[in-house]
């Protein structure tokens, strides 16, 4: 009699620590909307922000096999002006987890991801191993906080910008990305 | 009484017991401030104006506090000043603490339109006219920053009537600047237009501030204009040794990737102006590159300090040290812990970490009483009274912390002052599944200190300035009678 609060309490708790565990575990989702991205696990080691959700897409649908990387970083914005300029882009788009060498393509342009205002800009970026790639960077911002996107391949800088666009603008990345900069 | 009733009241009272303690960590208005070997001495509210950096200037027969403020609030974006009737911008206040039990205050000088980091006057530095080259000697010159577009200087030789003696504008962002004041050499940060930065050295001689001279723009390479690839972090602040330490020490980051930069000084003033990347090279000596968990806020440099188990050494008795402060940026312990740290950088070309100090969260259970919690700044006076002796660390939440440095390698806290919250103390947010929960707590946000041995504390959440003194044994650590 006395024991069942004791089997009932580690009941629940492994029935919850096996559900997180199989929730960080699950494999790879295809995504709503855009079968062609598919998530894969955080590529980077650990650096100043935590890890936010990296998707790769082929060569049929985004022109180039292409990754993609999303996370927010709070606390990190010009509180009342958000992300105005290109050198913020530059700054804060997670360029230099990929490269040291980057240059820009032209000049960036306004954005809006999940309701998020920001900017977009593309840029060569010059591979540790000497490959030339195309990046398309991603800042936009809600008070102080950022969320960052940047996508990086082979495929023609337009026809990326395009599918990442179109990716992040689905509702289940909607949904992830404004939960995301609310702390959830 | 049932197995399962008793169980039931087991976990009621426990419960229970988690809320009282979690209340009992809430500070509540007209609560008694917590402290430990300080006391308070005297306050002023500074018009409710959140505040950023204090300076206090013996002037004359008179002691005079600078307080720089942040902009406005959502709420208040200008609050009213009751000398004026006016709402005003926030920007400097100007208080006189020659009786610092009883502070009067002078003036407040507007700073720019803006709310939080962008608007009003956060810095504040002071010389005498008669110490700088140039300078006009019956002057007292007050060098501020006007939100992010402009740097001024006021003669403040009358402290409640201040003149706009010059200004250099064109900024996209200001900071914390350094000014020697035997020099006139200053080290302002800015936000030059062309740089791929926020904030950078400008370094101009103000030796005759109605005319500055600019010398040269300094950056990390990767930041100076015409620059592709990494952006590094941008400065926060550096503090010079002048030119008989001839060096410079600078901080970059804030809670994140922070640089302690070594520059020779010499070289930085008389080396190539050009801002390429080999001439931005020149003068450095070293970098200690930190993790990225942390910045560096406050790069406080304390040469040559004995060190009492080092002292029957052949070599090596004497240290020089450079205290790091980081800055903690968001509430309630949604980031890495912010602190400080001591690095040895006698051996300038391999500056080590040598030992760390934080406040316990346990100890008042900091991360759940709202606002932030970790440090965000150190005193920055070199005055005998404390140099070297004793660092006060401004740590939001936890209120200011007295450290015993006098070993570097073993720093004890030896006291601390939470103040109390008053009507005035701003609430401070987090998001909790999409709405706002907010909650009020003291915010101390900067320290200094006077050559008298008071300790000055500033509140973010516009609680106002707090004048402390030390009490007991954290006294005698200073040696002061």
């Amino acid at each position: 009699m006395r024991r069942w609060p004791v089997i009932a309490f580690a009941i629940v708790a492994l029935s919850a620590l096996s559900g997180a565990a199989a929730y960080q575990h699950a494999a790879p989702r295809q995504h709503e909307g855009n079968g062609a991205w598919q998530e894969i696990a955080w590529p980077f080691p650990r650096d100043g922000w935590p890890a936010g959700k990296a998707f790769r897409c082929g060569v049929a649908a985004c022109g180039g096999e292409v990754e993609l990387y999303v996370r927010p970083k709070m606390g990190f914005c010009n509180c009342d002006r958000g992300v105005t300029d290109d050198d913020e882009v530059d700054r804060v788009v997670d360029l230099d987890l990929m490269s040291e060498h980057f240059a820009p393509l032209a000049p960036g342009q306004m954005v809006r991801l999940a309701d998020m205002p920001g900017r977009i800009r593309a840029y060569d970026l010059k591979m540790p191993n000497g490959s030339p790639h195309t990046a398309i960077g991603v800042a936009v911002s809600r008070r102080c906080d950022l969320l960052v996107a940047l996508a990086h391949g082979r495929a023609h800088a337009r026809e990326m910008q395009r599918a990442a666009l179109a990716f992040l603008a689905t509702s289940e990345m909607t949904r992830w990305m404004t939960a995301a900069m609310e702390g959830r | 009484m049932s197995g399962r009733l008793k169980l039931a009241a087991c976990f009621s009272i426990y419960f229970l017991a988690c809320a009282g303690i979690a209340s009992a960590q809430q500070q509540v208005i007209g609560g008694a401030p917590e402290a430990l070997n300080m006391k308070l001495v005297g306050t002023s509210d500074l018009q409710a104006r959140s505040a950023y950096q204090p300076t206090i200037h013996h002037q004359g027969d008179r002691w005079i506090a600078y307080i720089g403020h942040h902009g406005g609030s959502d709420e208040i974006p200008a609050p009213v000043n009751l000398q004026t009737g006016k709402a005003e911008p926030n920007g400097t206040s100007i208080v006189d603490v020659t009786d610092p039990s009883q502070p009067r205050y002078l003036r407040h000088l507007p700073g720019q339109e803006g709310k939080y980091e962008a608007g009003g006057a956060q810095m504040v530095r002071i010389c005498d006219g008669k110490a700088l080259p140039k300078g006009d000697r019956n002057a007292v010159y007050m060098l501020r920053t006007f939100g992010g577009a402009a740097h001024e200087i006021w003669n403040v030789a009358d402290p409640a009537n201040p003149v706009l003696v010059t200004r250099i504008a064109g900024l996209k962002d200001t900071h914390k600047n350094w000014w020697e004041c035997d020099t006139g050499i200053a080290f302002l940060v800015s936000g030059a237009p062309d740089w791929r930065t926020r904030r950078m050295t400008q370094v101009y001689d103000l030796s005759d501030p109605a005319h500055p001279q600019k010398i040269r723009d300094f950056g990390l390479p990767g930041q100076e204009p015409g620059s592709t690839g990494a952006v590094p972090t941008e400065l926060h602040g550096p503090i010079s040794t002048g030119p008989s330490g001839n060096r410079v020490y600078f901080g970059y980051g804030t809670n994140k990737g922070g640089i302690l930069q070594i520059v020779d000084r010499e070289k930085l003033l008389d080396g190539p102006r050009e801002p390429t990347p080999d001439n931005l090279r020149i003068p450095e000596i070293a970098r200690l590159t930190m993790s990225a968990f942390n910045g560096a806020h406050t790069v406080f440099p304390m040469p040559g300090m004995p060190i009492a188990e080092f002292a029957k050494d052949k070599d090596g008795q004497t240290r020089d040290i450079v205290m790091i402060v980081n800055e903690a940026i968001l509430n309630e312990c949604n980031e890495p812990r912010q602190m400080v740290w001591f690095a040895d950088v006698t051996v300038e070309k391999a500056p080590m970490m040598i030992s760390n100090y934080t406040v316990p969260e346990a100890s008042g259970s900091f991360c759940s009483r709202g606002g932030r919690f970790g440090a965000h700044s150190s005193n920055e006076s070199m005055a005998p009274v404390f140099y070297k002796k004793m660092a006060f660390i401004a740590f939001f939440n936890a209120g200011v912390r007295a450290l015993d440095i006098g070993d570097p390698y073993h720093p004890v806290e030896v006291g601390y002052f939470i103040p109390a919250i008053t009507a005035a103390t701003d609430k401070r947010c987090v998001k909790i599944d999409g709405q706002d929960r907010c909650k009020v707590a003291i915010q101390t946000n900067n320290v200094e200190t006077d050559e008298r041995g008071y300790i000055y504390i500033v509140d973010r959440a516009n609680t106002g300035l707090h004048i402390l003194e030390l009490t007991g044994p954290a006294r005698a650590v200073a040696g002061i009678q």
